[in-house]
Order: structure tokens, then sequence, then C-alpha cells
């Protein structure tokens, strides 16, 4: 319980400091405020995406369906977080260009990335057969995260964009961000990380339980 | 400024909420794990 409690008051500092200090970017203004919330909500979802290739990996490796019980769940918190990260994208989008969508190369970049795991359950859903589905939601889970790097740190960066992009770092790979900043955003990263493991830790039991019960059923 | 500890009460909120609901959630979990055994 000690690890819970650390968590609630750890994101808790981490909103009110996030309110409470200067804005991060003052040439941007308040809005920029969104940044504590947007790149750990953006983060998560490649680490996500990431678990889900190893777990595709291992179900493919010891066809322990236990293995793609966890991709699948990962992979569906992974969805939940990108479309967060594109709903708070969206918000700063809307009060620093005018408009919620712009079709900017980052947008552009995580609604590809939506439709692709999203076509990774429509694929999950549309086979029959535990094992077929498995090895067939594992390959595509597998291709499907290849393109995830590019789409997130390349291809934003090569294209022209409206979209901030040495606000963590600069092209020397220095931090653009003043201490105070960098302190409640490493803490935000930290504890968003945290949320996320303990949300799969739950779905990955909740997957156990209802293999169980199906299990017995038969 | 106002504006700003409206937000973060909101957040505030929110975060509470979410935070309540999965502590409700694990005990949840661990009950019916204590029942599959």
């Amino acid at each position: 319980m000690w690890w819970k409690t650390l968590i609630f008051v750890a994101m808790s500092v981490v909103i009110v400091f996030s309110f409470v200090t200067p804005a991060p970017q003052p040439q941007i203004g308040e809005a920029s405020r969104i940044f504590y919330y947007h790149i750990p909500l953006a983060w998560i979802c490649v680490i996500a995406f990431a678990m889900s290739m190893v777990y595709s990996i291992r179900y493919l490796k010891t066809r322990n369906i236990a293995e793609d019980d966890k991709a699948a769940e990962v992979a569906r918190l992974g969805l939940i977080f990108c479309a967060l990260a594109t709903v708070t994208g969206s918000i700063f989008a809307k009060v620093t260009w005018g408009s919620f969508w712009n079709w900017d190369p980052r947008e552009t970049s995580i609604f590809v990335l939506l439709l692709l795991y999203g076509a990774y359950f429509a694929l999950r859903g549309a086979i029959e057969g535990e094992e077929k589905k498995a090895a067939l939601a594992a390959a595509y889970a597998i291709f499907a995260f290849i393109t995830v790097p590019f789409l997130i740190f390349v291809m934003p960066r090569v294209v022209p964009s409206l979209h901030p992009n040495e606000s963590v770092v600069n092209k020397e790979m220095q931090f653009t961000m003043g201490v105070t900043v960098r302190w409640i955003f490493a803490a935000s990263l930290v504890c968003f990380t945290l949320i996320f493991l303990w949300i799969f830790n739950l779905a990955r039991r909740v997957s156990v339980i209802r293999r169980a019960q199906m299990e017995r059923e038969q | 400024m106002d504006g700003n500890y409206v937000t973060m009460v909101v957040t505030l909120v929110v975060w509470v909420g979410l935070f309540i609901f999965l502590v409700r959630l694990d005990k949840k979990v661990k009950r019916l794990e204590e029942k599959l055994k």
C-alpha cells in the first residue's frame, strides 16, 4: 500500500507545482503547462506499444496464451494513452494555433498510430480460434511497432512542423528547460509511468481471472 | 492566475477520483483472485 500512497502524494505535488510555478515556455504562455501532461502521455503510449511487441515476441517463442493476453492488454492501454495524448495535443493546438486539428506532421503521425493499433484490435476481433488469433496479432504487433519510432521521432523532425520540437532537448541533445521545469517534468514522467504500470498490472490480473473462469466453464 | 487555480482544482479532483477508482478496483481484483484459489 505504501507505494500507492507515494504515487498519490507525488502526483498531487506534480499537479500543484505544474500550475503554481511559471509557465514552462513563456513565449507560448499558460497553454504550455499542458506539456507536463501531454508529453508523459505520448511517452507511455510508446512504452506500451514497445511492451506489446515484447510480449508478442514472447508469445511467438513460447506459444503461452498468457503472453498474448498481456500483449493485448498493454496495447489497449497504449491506445487509450495515445488517444489522451491526441486530445491534450488538440487542446494545445486550439489555444496556440486556433484550430483543434491542423494535419501537422506530428498530428498526422499520432493519427496513423491510432489507426494502426485500432486495426490491431479489429484484427483480433475478426479472427476466430485462439491460437490463430494470437499468432497473427503477435506478428502484426511486431510489425506495427517498427513504424512507431519513425512516426513519433523521425517523421515530425524531417517534415516542417508547427509543433514545438525543442521543448525537452535541442538538436545538440542539451536540455532546453529550466531547473524547476525539468524537475516537475521528470516527476510527472515517473508518476505517469508508475500509474500506467499499476493499471497494466490490474488489467493483466483481470485477464488471468477471466481466462481461469472461461476454463472452468468449459 | 485564477483560471490556473480552477484548472488545478479540477485536475486534482479528477486525479483523486481516478486514484480511488484504482484502489477499489485493486481490492476487488484481489478478492476475485482469492475466490479463484
